[in-house]
């Protein structure tokens, strides 16, 4: 390769430039911590006061930019949502190291207003199609049983749909729900249900952060078509040794954390566990012996997190987290022994080192595994059901901030998968009956992603950058090109246009045999015949901060999905070593002209209104409806919610919530025949007959809820009592519905017979009016 | 094992609150299609139940005229086999024990020869056809029955029935499990292959749930794979039809035809053993 003359200067001009502009500013970085536990702050801001310079900072607290050296002091402000600001005075004259502690606002009600910081920044950056949850949301929102859950509070959020109700369920953009990226302190979590999906596997009072993306998604993330859900686990206080838990209906749970070396090193250690299994235990010990009692099954689930972070020196720290969880369901009596449990385990290590002032690293290894197991034993039998999946994954990110233009991300990962897919073992115990089935699958999944956010000018930001992914599982190799590219432009102070592309590939399937999350649903990885799904999502949008503290946001956007996969129908899932036979591929297509939040953070009343009006369809797949468009059960086309905070004084929090939802699509039977059957098996009167695939509408979802928060102190407890109202209206919803055959009894010379009456249709609900109480302590 | 999985969950929905209410549902548009059933079972005349499927929330007329207008009268029906035809006539027949109807009947009874490939024609009055095929089955015996007593509860007992599998061939089978009567519900009725066996030797037990002098009828169908599919689909769109977490599924016939029928036809070999439980 060779350069001719004038490029050669061109090339030396711009570095001369790049010298001459080195010399002239100053960098200023550090990491913003909370001041009483010393917690890393996430996104987190830095202004230099009038100058129009400063940044944000990143998932580890640290920030970086430039300004001009003067003689002049200049102010610098630091803020974050529910901290005091601070303000600091200094020369740039000089690099400096800044680490700066914000104190929380406390109870008073005016330390709370705070300068609208964050909707501020989140108008003004690239960024778009992407939501925040709040610990303090997360724990005032009212919830089912009082139990509080950070993916249902993401069901509020626009362009996301529950599954169904009551359950963590997500469905975003129109995506299927394995198609949301769950990262737990950057490990993959494959299934973040418990209990069919009632609860999630995130301990709230674990958590420090959560972040949702739902299009636009930033480079360093792939692997999954419609969301990166980016759950980070708090770091544990570095400066006092601190406790808080909770009783509530269904579990109980107790965090406790505190310095290993004060400022150095921390820890925290949180677990929760429910105790139904307690009460049906003792029943079934009381009731035992008597000849007509049936055996209440027991169950219950756990979550164990634990996490620990070293300051090593000035510039490196060491985290390592981890989290396990089972939910068990065992049912003993004499037809069965039956163990049924299932669950998550991750864990993560990072090590973050400052090369300098401009130059962040974090190296990441992660270990995730899923698992189910069905073990049934009888005397003499066995029967052993289950499928797994684990990754393990090392990755290397980078944050340079080159100057107050260019703040470049770049990074590789290559991530080890291991499938072990319905693996059946069942016979006797000598041996001469046996059946075995299961497929076993390895792959490597790579990535490497260079983006840049530059500011163009003072109106103008790209965010431009690529993501190269590949998989192998031999013979199969695939490798995709994910361009990514966000814009924003400020046409003034408040009001900011945006746009976005993003191409998503995900290599990794769930194969789920209904609309609902099952434990059971299988990971399958691409192979030959199961190629990568891929998405391209383009949004537009816009923006309008109203008195620095409400933030009106209107995206549209249009989502391509292909080589979507779904069972046939009829589909042998257990027992079956030909997995792809049962398999269809299609594609998928959703959008919405109209997807609008209204969020207010600061003052008395704070919340937000989301409101999405979409249609989802799937289509294409040879085995299902004729090759027909059909809309999946989630195509809902109005969804709207509105959550509501209020502070009526520091002990007493009114919240409340009020969702809509018009009707899911489903699959009913639009037919029905008599079957004679052979001898031995009974004349069934009503077979059904399924026509196209959901073809019928459920009625409209509508809820609200209600919550009130009192705060009170002990002589050693910071408390709240919680009272959660579910469903204040005592609306009965569609939880599922169903055609049913009533029947009469007739008398004959022989006897009775059962003789079908009457064909109706039948709605089941699932949750009348449900209060509950949940008290939370602190110390 | 679908049904037990699909169960749990379903225990927990109906066990917080049973909130249950009549609906009004407006369902798309069905049209009637005619539905075959035919077993041809060795020993037994040849017999056909040809009947109509309906909109599901049509009337169930069950009033003096709910066979009449069920059951799809005035068809040709013809069966082939060996270069013969049997030809079955719209006559109405029922069989007392277990009880079933049927309205085409033929005169000679059906051969037990494996092997033989079996056509089905069906001409209705509006000409549309309706067709099908089949093969007889070899039997496959019962080896063994085995009754044994719970070691915890000793007024209790299991079943256990043994049969040898053909290695060389994939098999299906269907097992039914009656107590005191074959017109009784089945105790059990699922479907199983196989195919991922790894010993001739299958087993078919029951719970420890027997008293001493019960009847126990067993019956181990040896299938051919449309009519598993076929018992299949027809398992799954029942328990579609109730259960959130099952996936339904369109009835899988292996009848077709310009007539669009639903339907099976299929030969119908089994062994059946009965026993009375005693010490």
């Amino acid at each position: 390769m060779s350069f001719n003359l004038r490029t050669r200067l061109i090339v030396l001009g711009l570095l001369l430039a790049g010298l001459i502009q080195a010399q002239e500013t100053v960098n200023i970085s550090g990491r913003m911590l909370d001041a009483e536990s010393g917690e890393s702050l996430i996104g987190a801001t830095v202004e230099a006061v009038g100058l129009g310079k400063g940044n944000i900072s990143n998932e580890y607290g640290f920030y970086s930019f430039s300004l001009p050296v003067q003689n002049d002091s200049v102010q610098l402000r630091f803020s974050y949502i529910g901290y005091e600001s601070q303000l600091l005075s200094m020369l740039p004259t000089e690099n400096v190291k800044l680490d700066i502690r914000l104190y929380p606002a406390g109870n008073v009600i005016q330390e709370v207003v705070i300068k609208a910081n964050t909707l501020e920044e989140k108008m003004n950056s690239t960024q778009m199609s992407v939501s925040t949850i709040t610990t303090k949301e997360i724990k005032e929102i009212p919830a089912l049983f009082g139990e509080t859950d950070v993916i249902k509070i993401l069901q509020l959020k626009p362009g996301i749909t529950p599954g169904a109700e009551g359950t963590t369920g997500l469905f975003v953009r129109g995506g299927n729900s394995d198609q949301n990226l769950i990262v737990l302190d950057e490990a993959v979590v494959y299934n973040a249900n418990h209990l069919f999906g009632f609860f999630s596997t995130f301990n709230s009072d674990a958590v420090k952060d959560l972040k949702v993306y739902k299009g636009g998604f930033p480079a360093q993330y792939g692997g999954r078509l419609s969301s990166v859900i980016d759950v980070r686990m708090k770091e544990g206080n570095n400066q006092k040794f601190t406790g808080s838990g909770g009783l509530g209906l269904i579990s109980s749970r107790l965090t406790l954390e505190g310095p290993i070396q004060k400022d150095k090193s921390s820890f925290i250690v949180s677990g929760r566990r429910t105790y139904a299994d307690l009460i049906t235990s003792a029943i079934n010990r009381a009731n035992e012996g008597k000849a007509d009692y049936n055996q209440i099954p027991d169950y219950y689930f756990y979550d164990l997190n634990t996490k620990v972070n070293f300051t090593l020196s000035e510039k490196d720290r060491l985290y390592l987290s981890g989290y396990f969880g089972r939910d068990v369901f065992d049912f003993k009596d004499e037809t069965f022994n039956f163990l049924f449990d299932w669950g998550n385990a991750t864990g993560t290590a990072r090590w973050n080192h400052v090369f300098g002032p401009r130059l962040f690293m974090n190296t990441t290894f992660t270990y995730s595994d899923y698992r189910y197991r069905i073990r049934n034993v009888l005397q003499g039998f066995s029967f052993n059901l289950g499928s797994n999946v684990m990754d393990a994954n090392t990755k290397v990110d980078f944050y340079y901030q080159y100057n107050n233009e260019h703040t470049i991300r770049f990074g590789a990962n290559a991530t080890y998968h291991a499938f072990d897919v319905a693996r059946l073992k069942a016979g006797s115990d000598d041996g001469r009956i046996n059946f075995e089935s299961g497929q076993d699958f390895n792959g490597m999944e790579y990535g490497i992603y260079f983006a840049d956010e530059w500011s163009v000018n003072q109106r103008l930001k790209l965010n431009y950058g690529a993501r190269i992914s590949g998989w192998q599982n031999n013979p199969a190799f695939y490798a995709g090109f994910e361009p990514r590219f966000a814009a924003n432009y400020s046409m003034n102070k408040n009001w900011s246009l945006k746009a976005s592309y993003t191409r998503m590939n995900q290599y990794v399937h769930l194969l789920a045999s209904s609309g609902l999350s099952l434990p059971t649903d299988i990971w399958y990885p691409s192979t030959e015949g199961v190629k990568p799904e891929i998405s391209d999502q383009v949004a537009i949008g816009t923006s309008v901060l109203i008195k620095d503290n409400i933030l009106v946001t209107w995206e549209a956007w249009y989502k391509w999905m292909d080589n979507q996969v779904d069972f046939i129908d009829g589909a042998e899932i257990f027992g079956n070593n030909e997995l792809e036979g049962e398999l269809a591929i299609g594609k998928g297509r959703a959008y919405s002209p109209l997807e609008l939040e209204i969020e207010k953070q600061n003052g008395r009343l704070t919340g937000w209104i989301g409101y999405t009006l979409a249609w989802v369809k799937r289509g294409d797949f040879v085995e299902i409806n004729e090759g027909t468009y059909y809309p999946p059960r989630f195509d809902t086309r109005h969804n709207l919610s509105v959550v509501a905070m209020y502070k009526l004084s520091p002990r007493w929090q009114l919240t409340g919530t009020w969702v809509y939802t018009s009707g899911y699509a489903s699959w009913l039977p639009v037919g029905r025949y008599t079957l004679n059957d052979v001898p031995g098996a009974p004349f069934q009167a009503v077979v059904p007959v399924y026509g196209n695939r959901n073809s019928f509408r459920y009625p409209a979802y509508m809820r609200a809820d209600l919550g009130i928060v009192y705060k009170f102190k002990t002589r050693h407890l910071e408390n709240d009592l919680t009272l959660s109202v579910y469903n204040v209206t005592d609306r009965r919803n569609p939880y599922f519905i169903y055609i049913d055959t009533e029947f009469e009894t007739l008398s004959t010379p022989t006897g009775t017979v059962e003789q079908p009456k009457a064909i109706v249709g039948k709605q089941v609900s699932l949750f009348p009016i449900l209060p509950s109480i949940t008290w939370n302590f602190k110390f | 094992m679908k049904t037990i999985l699909y169960s749990i969950p379903l225990l927990f929905l109906l066990g917080s609150c049973n909130l249950t209410k009549d609906v009004e549902i407006d369902l798309p548009v069905y049209e009637t299609q005619p539905v075959v059933e035919c077993y041809l079972e060795p020993g037994k005349p040849f017999r056909l139940l040809l009947t109509r499927s309906y909109p599901f929330f049509s009337d169930l007329n069950l009033d003096s005229n709910f066979i009449e207008n069920t059951l799809y009268d005035g068809a040709e029906v013809k069966i082939s086999f060996n270069g013969e035809t049997e030809i079955l006539e719209n006559i109405l027949s029922f069989d007392p024990s277990p009880l079933k109807i049927f309205n085409y009947t033929g005169t000679r009874v059906v051969p037990a020869t494996p092997g033989i490939q079996y056509t089905l024609e069906i001409t209705l009055p509006d000409g549309s056809q309706i067709n099908g095929q089949t093969v007889m089955m070899t039997p496959v015996p019962i080896d063994s029955i085995k009754v044994e007593w719970s070691e915890t509860n000793d007024t209790l007992a299991r079943m256990l029935t043994y049969i040898t599998d053909d290695r060389g061939t994939e098999n299906y089978y269907r097992r039914l499990l009656n107590y005191a009567s074959l017109d009784s519900f089945p105790e059990q009725d699922f479907l199983v292959t196989d195919r991922f066996s790894t010993t001739e030797l299958f087993a078919f037990g029951t719970g420890y749930e027997l008293l001493e002098g019960d009847t126990v009828f067993n019956t181990i169908c040896h299938i051919e794979k449309p009519y598993y599919d076929y018992v299949e689909s027809v398992q799954l769109a029942v328990a579609g039809n109730g259960n959130p977490f099952a996936q339904p599924s369109p009835i899988k016939s292996n009848v077709q035809g310009s007539a669009n029928p639903l339907g099976i036809f299929t030969s119908l070999v089994y062994d059946r053993d009965t026993t009375i439980i005693q010490r």
